[in-house]
């Protein structure tokens, strides 16, 4: 899980703003005026600091009605093979997790990938999860093992290089777990504490750079992380709101605290071979969130928490 | 210097004993009375190094060997099937849960009877040990995995891994140490029963004290009128029946070890690698399922696995080539159908899960049909194992037949011809006085 620090995105918005001079809307993308069918051009593996991660690839064209797929594109293959693979992992609660009921994986990352089936095939099932380790998501979706990747996985640059992604469907923020009792108000309030993230991740990294110096605990997998709470080998849990929002509805002794200390986009990866996927992928998107099939989807999986924010708005290049 | 000198005249005085009729007959008395003690001596020791030997390696280390192998593959089984019943969603099925609860059950008793069989300090009761705090928290584990899935939360999963992974990568490699210091064990226990370095001693003084008779009785035939000297011809005869129960005993022991060893012994061997083997498989297969698309390993692990299982050079085929009893080997024979039947299964599970039927998949793994093959090969391979096991316990007890009675029979026989001897040369020897 890598993450990039608020910093990265307000630096690469700076760049762009005075490089392209273009207007930047809230979220710092670039907008531009909408046009006609664009060449897939293969973006560029530039620096981090030089790109900017939020723009995706824009759709063209209307959304063709599911089942007629238009030929020689990337979903009349899918169509053709009867199911799209989404890789996604089976432990992080209300994004995607293993549904110990059913054994089913489900949550609000399964069904992004859900609606584009549905919107492919006019059936949300046609569906086939394969759980894929952190470290191995972009390798899979930039050689096609997978055709869409949704795992709570954050846009930055150093992955464009591999994949494309689709536009922004989810603002995460790293924040800390801590025991109902406990007073600390932020990870500030955590010094000398052990903390606990998943081994590799940057929100690991991220614990170890706070000022009061918390002490940083790796585990293999964000439910290892919450076993080591419930047994007091970690005082706390830091990374995503939304993964720890998934660990705090299994542990009524949890609460989530804090302000949002980095800044975490969700998209979905996709191979670069396919640009008319990510298009297709986009406009989906586009009418998920203009028609409230977004907001549904949020509040099934995030509901609990408030009401549903405004989705994300889709910046492209 | 000093020792030297006091020697000498003793030694002198024996030396001048060679010179005179007398000086010879009590020679010739000594070493008779000293080849006799120490022939007893040594049958003795022999007897009852063989007899201690033996009763270890049937008592103590094949036992010891069982209960490793009990453990291991009851750790193995509780890991599977404990992947299993969570593998199903919703509850674990109760059938998964008592034999889960079965596995653990074996795997305590065995742990108790290993700790009375491992010497106090030993590597192997280090282990016991060890073993026995690791599946007390392995167990607890479990525990909070299935109360979490009670209560429908998915950390459940995580507490089954941690589980899981104490199990394969802690628990597991103690039972694998400890099985293969119970098989050093038996090897060790094999020789010691044979006790090869007594009984050489014990045959070669037999020979010398046989040789030693022959030379006297010949000297006092050609020195006396007298052909025989009874109670010296009494001593020869009792060492020669001696030497026969010796051989008797011994022989029988060391065809029955032979046997013990070649078809009971090596056979358990091979068929608890087997069991092994295929309890492996089953986990690869329960573990794959579980990764969902991420099992790569597990599936190559599955093919390594199945491969040194099967084929004309496969264990299965090299343990029923090793079993010399028919009934024995149908056994073995009904297992490699299992697993051939259980193999095919897992080709259609391995084919359903590929093209995204995991739900499919899942059901034809846990399913009533490859659980059947499964519990084909285990029972095959389990009814072989006991038969086997029976046919060592039998020839191990065949073999201690005999070294009792030896151990007392074989001094005392001795002592007698020590005392036939005096009784055959005193007379000589008083016809001087």
């Amino acid at each position: 899980m890598t993450r990039r620090h608020t910093l990265a995105a307000v630096v690469a918005v700076a760049l762009l703003g005075v490089t392209a001079g273009c207007t930047a809307d809230r979220d710092g993308a670039r907008v531009e005026p909408p046009t006609a069918a664009q060449p897939s051009a293969p973006p560029q593996a530039a620096p981090e600091e030089s790109c900017n991660a939020r723009a995706s690839l824009r759709p063209t064209g209307a959304l063709p009605a599911p089942r007629k797929m238009p030929a020689g594109t990337h979903m009349a293959e899918i169509f053709k093979r009867g199911r799209l693979i989404l890789g996604t992992s089976q432990d992080t609660l209300l994004f995607s997790s293993r549904n110990p009921f059913t054994g089913r994986i489900e949550g609000f990352d399964v069904d992004m990938g859900r609606q584009i089936a549905e919107a492919i095939f006019g059936d949300p099932d046609k569906i086939q999860i394969k759980v894929i380790g952190y470290d191995q998501r972009v390798q899979l979706a930039a050689n096609g093992t997978v055709d869409l990747v949704a795992d709570t996985m954050t846009v930055n640059c150093e992955r464009l290089a591999e994949v494309d992604f689709s536009a922004v469907y989810y603002e995460a923020g790293q924040q800390v777990l801590v025991n109902k009792g406990s007073t600390a108000k932020g990870i500030e309030d955590l010094g000398g504490k052990r903390v606990c993230a998943v081994t590799g991740s940057t929100s690991l990294e991220n614990i170890a750079k706070v000022g009061s110096r918390p002490q940083p605990v790796g585990r293999a997998g964000w439910a290892d992380c919450l076993v080591a709470f419930q047994q007091n080998e970690v005082d706390a849990i830091s990374t995503d709101d939304t993964i720890l929002a998934g660990l705090a509805a299994q542990d009524p002794y949890a609460k989530v605290v804090g302000p949002k200390f980095t800044s975490e986009p969700y998209a979905m990866a996709i191979s670069k071979q396919y640009p008319e996927f990510t298009r297709f992928v986009n406009q989906v998107l586009a009418r998920n969130k203009a028609d409230g099939r977004w907001k549904r989807t949020y509040d099934t999986w995030l509901g609990d928490f408030g009401t549903a924010p405004a989705p994300p708005r889709a910046a492209y290049r | 210097m000093t020792t030297l000198q006091l020697d000498r005249p003793g030694f002198t005085r024996v030396a001048q004993l060679r010179h005179t009729s007398p000086g010879r007959l009590q020679l010739m008395l000594s070493a008779l009375l000293a080849l006799g003690l120490l022939t007893g001596l040594l049958a003795g020791v022999a007897a009852s190094s063989a007899d201690s030997g033996t009763g270890d390696l049937g008592g103590r280390a094949q036992p010891l060997l069982t209960e490793a192998e009990t453990i291991y593959s009851a750790l193995a089984d509780a890991d599977t099937t404990a992947a299993q019943a969570f593998l199903g969603g919703g509850l674990e099925p109760a059938a998964l849960t008592r034999r889960y609860e079965d596995d653990l059950t074996r795997v305590t008793t065995a742990l108790t009877s290993a700790a009375r069989r491992t010497p106090a300090g030993g590597e192997s009761a280090d282990t016991v040990r060890e073993l026995a705090t690791g599946v007390t928290r392995y167990a607890a584990l479990v525990a909070a995995a299935r109360a979490n899935n009670r209560q429908g939360l998915p950390v459940g999963s995580a507490y089954l891994s941690q589980a899981s992974a104490l199990n394969r990568e802690v628990l597991q490699p103690q039972a694998d140490r400890l099985l293969r210091i119970a098989q050093q064990e038996v090897e060790d226990g094999y020789s010691s029963a044979r006790s090869s370095v007594w009984v050489t001693f014990y045959v070669l003084l037999m020979a010398v004290l046989f040789a030693t008779l022959l030379h006297v009785q010949l000297r006092l035939s050609r020195t006396t009128k007298r052909t025989f000297n009874v109670p010296l011809v009494a001593a020869t005869g009792l060492l020669v029946v001696l030497g026969l129960i010796s051989s008797g005993v011994l022989f029988a022991q060391r065809a029955h070890l032979d046997t013990a060893e070649k078809d009971g012994s090596t056979p358990v061997t091979l068929l608890s690698k087997a069991r092994i083997f295929v309890l492996r498989e089953r986990g690869d297969e329960a573990l794959a399922l579980t990764a969902r698309g991420s099992g790569g390993a597990y599936e190559e692990d599955f093919g390594t696995v199945s491969q040194r299982l099967t084929g004309p050079y496969g264990l299965l085929e090299v343990a029923a080539g090793s079993i010399g009893d028919d009934s024995a080997e149908e056994h073995v024979r009904d297992a490699m159908v299992a697993h051939g039947r259980y193999l095919n299964l897992h080709r259609k599970v391995r084919e359903l899960d590929d093209s995204g039927q995991h739900d499919a998949a899942v059901k034809l793994a846990v399913g009533a049909e490859a659980s059947n093959a499964f519990q084909g090969i285990n029972d095959g391979i389990g009814a072989a194992m006991d038969d086997r096991m029976a046919l060592f316990t039998r020839e191990v007890g065949a073999a201690g037949r005999g070294l009792g009675a030896l151990t007392v029979l074989g001094p005392l026989l001795a002592l007698m011809i020590c005392a036939l001897s005096w009784l055959g040369l005193r007379a000589r020897l008083e016809e001087y006085r």
